[in-house]
């Protein structure tokens, strides 16, 4: 079975379609969705902002994403569970859309830019938490992730058009 | 007094016009307006999170407060901007949108309790009572995510 058979066999699953027939699943799905993203991303912003060293200069970065991470993983784990839902009810439209394979790709890159910082400089973070200006290569993780999240969520947005 | 004078000017700015016969600048200008959400209610989160003690708890109230508080207000503008520059471009649908009306209703609601009751906690920094924080918290978390989910539904209807 091709990957696009099974989108053609996932938009016609039984939950697919209920989501896709239904005049109030979809948009309170949708809604959580971009509701959660704030969430996510929102913390996911200001613990970004830290690591490039552009925000709350004087707190050691460990205490800032200790603190904030929790947050974020949740509203990660409610985008991933909606967008799931929302995928499967237009499982076709997705596979033809350039902009869904965009935001998969940006997705994919965020979470390596991540576990690479997690792997490497997270691990020596004793040696450098309380600089203001985190080493180079921290602070281009974090302005790498909030790049690539204004790619995800450019291209979920654009993925609603059919351009 | 109508409201219907206002919003058929407001649909017929040369600003409208340029937007609806654009195909890009109506999806720019909302890519824009959702990046700005992010940002917006990204530091409106944190900065209640705190008022609640259940994230920052390390760092103080004002500390908190005084370092988001550029990008709240940053980000409330361009999302003020673009927000009426994608009204422009369908104000007249908007008029006989009820989602509409009830998110201008909590975006009021939002920025008036924001600027008075979370304010007023942030001076205090963390000496008010834990259930006024927590409940002043809850609301304006409420207040905002209304006026999110009322956006959302503009397009719904």
């Amino acid at each position: 079975m091709s990957l696009q058979d099974l989108c053609h066999w996932l938009q016609n699953s039984e939950w697919g379609t209920a989501i896709r027939e239904s005049v109030w699943l979809f948009p309170i799905i949708e809604g959580t969705h971009v509701l959660a993203l704030s969430l996510s991303v929102g913390t996911l912003l200001v613990m970004d902002l830290r690591l490039a060293g552009l925000l709350l200069k004087k707190e050691p970065v460990s205490q800032v994403s200790n603190q904030l991470m929790p947050w974020s993983l949740s509203g990660f784990a409610i985008m991933f569970v909606t967008g799931i839902l929302l995928f499967l009810s237009q499982a076709d439209k997705a596979y033809g859309s350039i902009w869904f394979r965009l935001k998969v790709l940006f997705l994919l890159l965020a979470g390596l830019n991540a576990a690479i910082f997690e792997l490497t400089l997270r691990r020596r973070i004793a040696t450098w938490d309380t600089q203001e200006i985190p080493p180079f290569r921290a602070r281009l993780a974090g302005i790498t992730g909030m790049i690539l999240w204004a790619g995800v969520i450019a291209a979920g947005r654009t993925m609603a058009y059919n351009f | 007094m109508s409201l219907r004078p206002f919003f058929l000017w407001a649909d017929n700015t040369a600003v409208s016009a340029a937007i609806r016969d654009s195909r890009v600048l109506f999806p720019i200008i909302e890519t824009i307006h959702l990046f700005a959400l992010t940002v917006l209610f990204g530091t409106v989160i944190v900065l209640n999170l705190r008022l609640m003690g259940v994230g920052l708890r390390k760092q103080s109230l004002g500390t908190v407060s005084r370092a988001l508080a550029p990008l709240t207000f940053g980000s409330l503008a361009v999302m003020l901007l673009s927000g009426f520059a994608l009204f422009l471009s369908e104000a007249m649908k908007c008029y006989e949108n009820p989602p509409f009306f009830f998110k201008m209703t909590m975006l009021f609601f939002a920025i008036a309790f924001h600027w008075s009751v979370i304010r007023w906690l942030v001076r205090k920094n963390g000496t008010a009572s834990r259930i006024v924080s927590v409940l002043a918290a809850a609301v304006s978390l409420t207040l905002w995510f209304s006026v999110g989910a009322g956006g959302r539904a503009i397009g719904f209807y």
